[in-house]
């Protein structure tokens, strides 16, 4: 049984697509066959994030369109031989592709893979309403802001009104060092907030940022991001994997010199 | 608003906390921020009325019916007739 699965946040710039490319890293390495799908017309990224964008030929509005078949559009990761890309088109706009046409996609590609993941544009309007219109469950990323949160909750909303059941949360870019000073939200703090089920958290790490710089995913490398994409993987699976510990293990020196507030 | 925030609470993740509360609950409700400011602090008024209490101490949960969901599909605000429980600690 294949499953679709939106990854949404409202709010744009809180990592949708970092962790799209992260959670079908992690599912691949998982043993299934994972496409994503980027949605976002007019504004492509995941090809950039994974690294794949010198080898787009075709794209999504393409194949909507029928001017090639899926097959050719696919594009192969570079590090897992069983997750694949279907990129979006940069010339085009959102209008392009309507919710009827991502169901008959969605319909298609579950022939061929156990996971189809939409990582949906930023915004409430058309881009978010295809992406999501052929989902079976949704992640909804979120950052301890107070403005990612508010655009959460609405998206949360949205997402229930649209009959999608099955709603998680990863909150992303949290910094312990902050929260163990008050100055920021904490996990049980927004978790207070929005009542809906925790999939992950992740770190705000430079381990995050270096990976996306050359394309590759932060999971599979030796830090507690790329740990926590590939528990929240795990979790998607339906594994019962306990919540991570988000610091890395530092001597009594950095722990006292984190509580004194010196870096 | 900010003001009362900050006179209340000392860190700065506290504020956020509460900040959202308030915006959340508003947008909920369809309600601004200063009015469910505003519906708390009229509440603990009341309370004072009655009970010894401490103005800071408390904190408003609003819970909605989370299965009020049309079955058309279509995208609808969620209301005053959605709050299932409001509860005061």
């Amino acid at each position: 049984m294949s499953e679709v699965i939106v990854i949404t946040s409202g709010k744009g710039g809180v990592g949708k697509t970092t962790s799209t490319a992260n959670i079908g890293a992690g599912l691949a390495r998982l043993n299934k066959k994972v496409v994503l799908v980027d949605t976002d017309i007019g504004l492509r990224n995941l090809d950039v994030v994974m690294g794949l964008e010198n080898r787009i030929i075709y794209n999504l509005v393409d194949v909507i369109e029928g001017n090639c078949r899926i097959r050719q559009a696919l594009i192969r990761d570079r590090h897992y031989s069983n997750l694949y890309l279907l990129p979006s088109a940069q010339t085009r706009d959102k209008s392009a592709v309507s919710p009827e046409q991502m169901i008959k996609l969605a319909d298609t590609l579950k022939q061929t893979f156990d996971y189809i993941i939409m990582d949906c544009p930023a915004g409430i309007e058309q881009g978010f309403r295809n992406a999501i219109a052929a989902a079976d469950r949704a992640i909804v990323v979120t950052t301890p802001e107070v403005s990612a949160i508010r655009d959460a909750d609405r998206i949360i909303g949205l997402l229930e009104s649209s009959g999608i059941r099955k709603i998680d949360l990863i909150i992303n870019r949290i910094r312990m060092d902050m929260v163990r000073r008050g100055e920021m939200m904490s996990v049980e703090d927004v978790l207070d907030i929005l009542s809906v089920n925790l999939i992950g958290a992740v770190p705000d790490e430079e381990s995050v940022v270096i990976a996306a710089n050359h394309g590759d995913p932060v999971l599979g490398s030796d830090t507690v991001s790329g740990r926590a994409y590939l528990n929240i993987s795990r979790r998607i699976l339906g594994e019962a994997v306990p919540l991570e510990h988000l610091e890395e293990h530092t001597s009594l020196f950095h722990r006292i010199a984190g509580m004194l507030g010196v870096k | 608003m900010k003001k009362i925030a900050k006179s209340i609470f000392h860190t700065s993740g506290e504020i956020a906390k509460t900040r959202t509360e308030l915006t959340v609950s508003a947008d909920r409700l369809d309600s601004s921020p200063d009015r469910m400011d505003e519906l708390r602090r009229e509440m603990t008024g009341v309370l004072a009325k009655y009970i010894n209490i401490e103005n800071d101490s408390i904190r408003i949960c609003i819970t909605f019916a989370r299965d009020s969901i049309p079955e058309s599909g279509a995208v609808r605000k969620r209301g005053i007739s959605d709050v299932k429980t409001i509860q005061i600690k």
